[in-house]
């Protein structure tokens, strides 16, 4: 139902949530609205970058609501239910695609205010935390202890843990602690219709379906995780680094896949292609060569490192690269998250996009190449330029991102421009073996994409939608579904 | 006239979508709103600087919901290249908000406050600490600040006592007025200036080779704004941290040990805006010695006392406990048994969400002395 803001309807609504959330945190004020309508999504941006002169609007929420716990975020859902009004969870709005985005009005929840730790329990090695936590204050708690979830992206300065659950988030370390997913015990999940549940206390049991599977990556469609158990870690004891240079990315993957398949257990593999070395480690670094430079990384016992370290290199040197030393290693470990901040992050009016996906060793260089090519013969004003920074025993994950300098004025053509280079780079990923994401979500920016790639077990995720959801009020327009 | 900056532009086009640095915004984690982050108070200054769009009431309160404490410049990892700064696009658009007559009501009141009775809250001015003393000239002058002038006397009265103690001959300022700082950050810079130079006038009639400041808004006032504003100060300006220093280095305060465990709250504009982390520290570990302790955030990443947080919502600020809670649980954290704080309004915050002791420098130097 949509209200308007004059009609006493719109009154009666709002005085339910602040009954339920108190009066300082719903908020219906302009300027809210305004920066809830933007999140790290490049259309949104765009669309808030080209207003001058414009007649154009951006989709906004009616209601900035806060609450504080599960039983009110539960009040908060049967409320829109009554009324069938849109949900949209917002956490961190860090999400680069547009999941945040409340495109049918109704309710924003931010979770922020569900941000207490509750337990840190150093002999299971858990943390219970609130969804709604920024997860570097997380780390900084954790830290005081000795502790870390290992979970290590750019975004844990302005993520919730919540987001990160939401869309599969992952970060530095993960080919050796895992994604987000990985690290999740159980769940506390408040069901559309307003239910609080518990997902099993443990997740690796014998007794059906994991509950938690459900719900991970379904980015605020089919409920709303309140709590999380995750799992944790003691800082290790060595943490080290080596950089290399190799010839070309070829050789680069090669010895990527050799580090993980000879069970070396690296914590990182970062790869960056020839023209993200050339643009970006010079850029950041200030190393200028030529070829893929390589950053490999081991942490724990200080003599397990230095033997994970001593055969690491065997590989490398075995493989040619030109030895960087673990100086610009350990370079790149302090400067991991300056890549994220302006001015060295691409930005406006720049046209940009992230176009990770994940696919097999045996795949990975062709996805790479078609998509590099895709990219670079339909659309010659577009840079294409790749990592690959997340691997698994089975493969790795490809960072790949165009950039194009002057993209359309026209705020219409560019998003026309901006969907046709996705459209094109997924449509080549999938074809050789890749799919839509490897870590950022669906969102809005991927949902259209997104039965294509299921094709026909997608009826199986809108059968769940359908059964969890009844009313489509949850996160609409997102993950391939509709209103 | 009010010109935005080059600087304020690329703060504009820098901030507006990146989020980078909100988990250190104290405004943020009071309100959880996202327009009381860096990044939110970006897009809405760019909507109305670039985008064409008019000022509407709940963006001007987000401007004034600012605390102005840099904590977004120490966690930006940008800053080295571009200088962004978001404090100083905050009080551009302050001072462009009340050029066009748009200032919220209580910051409206709050500026007449101070032009009339030289203080933020309207209170008698027969009620300060300076309303009874004698002025004279003397090589020293103690300036204390709104705070401890109105609220926190106990402040100006450590300090007296230290100086009256060693023998220096010293004077205040007879019904102390204002330094301008608050006039400037709310937006009325014309009016600040007027008190500024009444200011620099009065400091320059005691004819003192030496300004000790308790208020942390005032040093930065005549270390930073007076020169910028022509106002040229003959005398040496210090904290009284830096002043207390000095006695000690120079062996004529001595203070007791003390095995209590000690802490400090850094202050944002002594610590971010002029460099003043370590005056502090060695006084108190003059006493302390090893029982000195850190809280988890200190020196650059200190956390905000709110010393200019003045408005929030639209009214006079009333949740600095908000932030008093987060710094006594830090020092609670490290079991430490005092915190020494650089500010009446640090004191004032923290001291009300906490059972350990809480005292101003002055304070505490005043009770170790010998």
């Amino acid at each position: 139902m949509k209200l308007s803001q004059n009609s006493y309807m719109f009154d009666m609504v709002l005085f339910e949530l602040q009954d339920i959330a108190g009066k300082d945190y719903v908020s219906i004020k302009a300027s809210d609205k305004e920066v809830y309508s933007i999140d790290y999504f490049w259309v949104s941006e765009m669309w808030h970058d080209r207003q001058a002169g414009r007649d154009i609007t951006r989709p906004s929420a009616d209601f900035i609501v806060h609450p504080k716990n599960a039983e009110e975020v539960a009040k908060v859902l049967k409320v829109a239910n009554n009324y069938k009004i849109p949900v949209t969870t917002w956490g961190g709005g860090s999400g680069s695609q547009g999941g945040a985005l409340p495109v049918f009005g109704g309710i924003i929840l931010d979770t922020k205010r569900l941000d207490k730790i509750y337990k840190i329990d150093e002999q299971a090695m858990t943390v219970e935390v609130g969804t709604g936590i920024i997860h570097q204050t997380l780390e900084w708690e954790l830290e005081q202890k000795g502790l870390s979830t290992m979970h290590d992206p750019a975004s844990s300065r302005c993520a919730t843990v919540g987001g990160f659950i939401a869309h599969r988030g992952t970060g530095v370390l993960s080919t050796k602690y895992g994604k987000i997913e990985d690290m999740i015990v159980n769940m506390e999940v408040v069901l559309p219709t307003g239910e609080i549940i518990n997902t099993l206390p443990v997740p690796k049991t014998a007794c059906g379906p994991d509950l938690n599977q459900i719900f991970i990556g379904s980015e605020g469609t089919l409920g709303i995780v309140t709590k999380v158990t995750l799992t944790i870690h003691r800082l290790p004891e060595s943490r080290k680094f080596r950089a290399f240079i190799f010839k070309d990315l070829s050789t680069g993957l090669r010895v990527g896949q050799r580090l993980i398949s000879e069970n070396l257990q690296p914590s990182v593999i970062r790869l960056y292609s020839e023209n993200e070395t050339k643009e970006l480690i010079k850029k950041v670094l200030g190393i200028e060569k030529a070829g893929a430079y390589l950053v490999y990384g081991f942490d724990g016992k200080q003599e397990m490192v230095e033997l994970q370290m001593k055969y690491a290199k065997a590989i490398a040197d075995e493989e040619e690269g030109e030895d960087l030393g673990t100086d610009l290693g350990d370079e790149w470990w302090k400067n991991r998250y300056k890549f994220f901040f302006p001015p060295y992050m691409f930005h406006l009016p720049q046209c940009f996009g992230t176009l990770d996906t994940v696919a097999t060793f045996s795949n990975i260089e062709n996805v790479y190449n078609a998509m590099k090519e895709v990219v670079e013969t339909r659309y010659p004003m577009a840079r294409f330029i790749g990592h690959f920074s997340h691997w698994f025993p089975w493969g790795a994950m490809l960072y790949a991102r165009f950039i194009i300098e002057t993209p359309p004025e026209d705020p219409h053509e560019a998003i026309y421009l901006h969907n046709s280079i996705w459209n094109d780079a997924l449509r080549a990923a999938m074809k050789a073996g890749g799919v839509l994401n490897e870590h950022h979500g669906i969102g809005l920016k991927l949902s259209r994409l997104t039965p294509e790639l299921y094709g026909n077990s997608f009826q199986i995720i809108k059968n769940l939608k359908k059964s969890l959801d009844p009313n489509s009020i949850m996160n609409p327009g997102k993950l391939g579904f509709g209103v | 006239m009010t010109t935005i900056t080059q600087n304020n532009i690329d703060t504009l086009k820098a901030c507006r979508y990146c989020p980078m640095c909100r988990q250190s915004c104290p405004s943020e984690f009071i309100s959880y709103r996202e327009s009381d982050a860096p990044r939110g108070r970006a897009i809405l200054l760019h909507s109305v600087y670039q985008g064409g769009k008019e000022y509407e009431a709940s963006a001007v309160n987000a401007v004034y919901n600012c605390f102005l404490c840099g904590a977004c410049k120490s966690w930006c990892s940008g800053q080295e290249l571009g200088g962004y700064d978001i404090p100083e696009l905050v009080k551009f658009a302050r001072r462009d908000i009340v050029s066009k007559g748009l200032a919220p009501q209580v910051v409206q009141q709050m500026k007449d406050s101070l032009v009339a009775n030289e203080n933020t809250r309207g209170l008698y001015r027969k009620l300060a600490y300076t309303s009874s003393v004698v002025e004279k000239t003397a090589d020293l002058l103690y300036i204390l600040g709104e705070g401890a002038n109105y609220t926190h006397p106990e402040i100006a009265e450590s300090f007296i006592c230290i100086l009256g103690h060693q023998q220096i001959q010293y004077t205040l300022l007879k019904d102390e007025p204002t330094s301008g700082k608050e006039l400037d950050l709310l937006g009325y810079r014309k009016e600040a200036q007027e008190k500024a130079k009444n200011m620099a006038g009065r400091i320059m009639a005691t004819g003192c080779k030496t300004i000790v400041v308790s208020d942390p808004l005032v040093y930065d006032a005549l270390k930073n704004d007076y020169p910028a504003w022509g106002l040229k100060l003959e005398s040496e300006v210090l904290h009284v941290s830096e002043y207390l220093l000095s006695l000690i280095r120079s062996g004529k305060l001595k203070l007791k040990p003390t095995k209590i465990k000690v802490t400090l709250a850094d202050s944002e504009f002594l610590g971010r805006n002029n460099g003043i982390y370590e005056a502090p520290r060695e006084v108190i570990r003059a006493s302390t010695g090893d029982n000195f302790a850190e809280m988890q955030w200190n020196h650059e990443y200190l956390q905000s006392a709110g010393e200019a947080a003045f408005t929030f919502d639209g009214n006079l600020f009333d949740r600095g406990k908000e932030l008093g809670r987060k710094i006594s649980q830090k020092a609670e954290d490290i079991k430490a048994e005092t915190i020494v704080t650089l500010s009446a309004t640090a004191k004032n915050n923290i001291s009300a969400t906490t059972g350990l002791k809480v005292m101003d420098i002055a304070e505490f130097a005043a009770k170790q002395m010998f």
